[in-house]
């Protein structure tokens, strides 16, 4: 590839076999020491769309944007049926759960507080949750948030494996729109 | 020109033939839905991507395609990835969230506990 002076050529240059630019647009981004970052983006998306979207992006993106990309190739090669969308789709789920053991803790708070202020009424009028209230409520969200398709998936990302229920991503982008709207994070305690 | 190209033949302008392999996933009657597709994937990696999988797999396959595809349009920096951040950002919120609001309900029982001994004594 040349003399002492010349750099080996970027991944992305070696595995097309041409000869790496000074301004080669993929070389800041696929060292030669990392060939299969290059050759798993190039397998999914594209060499010349890889570079088409580089080039429409500001420097300082680009780099993001390639990380961004190789995720999203891993997530398609190792599940080619749903890639990405399949841990969108765990994820959402694992949201809907939290949310709603949330939901049941913040009524226990509830109660009790109702509990304090009325401490020396009837013993029929006092509330409270017990294991079996709470159990139902937290089924009757898994039988709403598991009302999917029946596929199980086994994906890996960095921080663990996902089984996953597909959903549509019909409902996937409605969900994202719904919490685009909402807040669904209510930080303030009942007791403030 | 056979006026029942699929829309990915059409925007390909080309003759659709019967075996077309996009044709059952892409109806003429939705064409943005194979450019965006064509736009990121590009229309051959998507042809090598459904013929290496079993046909019953392959309406699933088009619409997580045609989903991340439409995310990277609208987000080219970060694509799907970024609702994924999102998501894991969401759930560590909440995480927090729900530990307080137990904690809170174990030392809120611990009090009323201690009321009602106080009481009966």
């Amino acid at each position: 590839m040349g003399g002492p002076g010349s750099s080996s050529p970027c991944a992305s240059c070696k595995l097309l076999r041409r000869r790496c630019a000074k301004d080669c647009i993929f070389a800041p981004y696929f060292p030669p020491d990392d060939p299969h970052k290059f050759a798993i983006v190039h397998k999914v998306f594209g060499a010349s769309n890889v570079s088409k979207m580089l080039q429409e992006l500001p420097v300082h993106q680009r780099a993001d944007a390639v990380n961004s990309l190789v995720f999203e190739a891993n997530a398609r090669v190792r599940d080619p049926v749903y890639g990405c969308v399949g841990a969108i789709s765990y994820l959402q789920n694992q949201v809907s759960q939290l949310q709603m053991q949330l939901a049941v803790a913040q009524a226990e708070i509830l109660c009790i507080q109702m509990q304090h202020e009325q401490p020396l009424q009837s013993h029929h009028q006092v509330l409270e949750l017990d294991q079996e209230d709470k159990a139902l409520l937290l089924n009757s969200n898994n039988i709403n948030n598991c009302n999917n398709d029946n596929n199980n998936l086994g994906y890996a990302m960095s921080s663990g494996q996902f089984n996953s229920n597909f959903a549509s991503p019909s409902s996937i982008m409605q969900m994202q729109m719904q919490m685009q709207m909402q807040d669904p994070l209510k930080q303030e305690s009942l007791w403030t | 020109m056979n006026p029942k190209r699929c829309a990915a033949c059409k925007y390909l302008r080309r003759r659709c033939p019967k075996d077309c392999i996009f044709s059952p996933y892409f109806p003429p009657s939705d064409p943005d839905k194979f450019a965006c597709i064509h736009r990121i994937y590009g229309a051959g990696n998507v042809s090598k991507m459904l013929q290496q999988l079993p046909v019953q797999s392959r309406a699933e396959a088009v619409e997580s395609l045609s989903f991340e595809a439409k995310c990277r349009v609208e987000d080219p920096v970060y694509g799907c990835v970024g609702m994924i951040s999102l998501l894991q950002t969401q759930i560590q919120k909440t995480q927090t969230l729900l530990a307080k609001t137990q904690a809170e309900i174990a030392v809120a029982q611990a009090k009323h506990s201690q009321t009602q001994v106080n009481e009966f004594m």
